[in-house]
């Protein structure tokens, strides 16, 4: 499923709406559809507000696919380049102890989320999140 | 999912003055905004303390904790505390990767928040005496 987005707040919310509705009618178990609604806001709208500027004009294309045993959302922009996995913990930490708030979503994703990976690819950003429907052992 | 905000200007069974603001559905990028617009009346004037009731609150995300932060420095500067009440558990597994709020209390329900305001009085009291 591909869903287009504006760049405003709004529009991370009406996907977030469409991932939850989407996950209920393949019987996705509630907790995992609470993480992967947190992750997508948080990351989309780390995009809309720092990359993207809250620009209306601008498009986030976001792709969720569910398979097997994997849920996997994919956000595209073409704003400036910026990888969120290079953002090491402790500097999300200090940044929690701070008048800054902004460590504080990537650490929500990371603890909601089994992988996170970034492309940079043809000016855009390709952000990557993965979800297991069940611990692989 | 939207915000439904509703702010009550006592608290509890108690006489104690107060501010409860019960909230409703999703706290997040596009409706911590609201929230944070409407706590300005609050913010206006020192209070004793501000109650969060989240019974039916949903889901929050980073946006909405930003908020909670604000009225938590806010209300502290002014000598009063921010306490929580009926926390919901994915919320309150939000609060907990972030232990964004060192200095709040939370409460299961609003009679145990109503024994804590009791017992802080008889302490008053009995100091007073």
């Amino acid at each position: 499923m591909k869903i287009e987005l504006n760049a405003v707040p709004e529009e991370i919310m009406r996907a977030v709406e469409i991932l939850s509705q989407y996950c209920q009618e393949n019987k996705i178990p509630e907790k995992i559809i609470f993480s992967l609604k947190l992750a997508l806001e948080e990351c989309g709208s780390n995009i809309i507000n720092h990359s993207l500027k809250k620009d209306k004009d601008k498009k986030i294309s976001v792709i969720l696919k569910i398979t097997d045993n994997l849920i996997t959302v994919e956000l595209y922009d073409q704003g400036p380049e910026f990888d969120p996995t290079k953002m090491n913990l402790n500097d999300s930490r200090k940044m929690i102890g701070e008048r800054t708030v902004g460590g504080w979503g990537l650490e929500l994703v990371r603890q909601n989320i089994d992988e996170m990976s970034y492309l940079r690819e043809n000016n855009t950003n390709i952000l990557t999140l993965k979800k297991y429907l069940f611990e692989i052992v | 999912m939207k915000l439904v905000i509703q702010i009550l200007q006592s608290i509890g069974n108690t006489d104690n003055a107060g501010v409860t603001v019960r909230l409703a559905g999703s706290l997040d990028t596009s409706t911590a905004p609201e929230l944070e617009n409407q706590l300005q009346s609050i913010f206006s004037q020192p209070q004793k303390d501000l109650v969060f009731d989240l019974a039916d609150l949903r889901f929050i995300s980073s946006a909405g904790l930003r908020v909670f932060a604000i009225a938590r420095k806010v209300i502290k500067e002014g000598g009063g505390e921010t306490h929580f009440i009926n926390m919901q558990p994915q919320i309150q597994a939000v609060f907990e990767i972030i232990k964004s709020l060192p200095g709040v209390t939370v409460f299961r329900d609003m009679p145990e928040f109503d024994a804590y305001l009791t017992a802080r009085q008889r302490s008053f009291t009995d100091r007073a005496e």
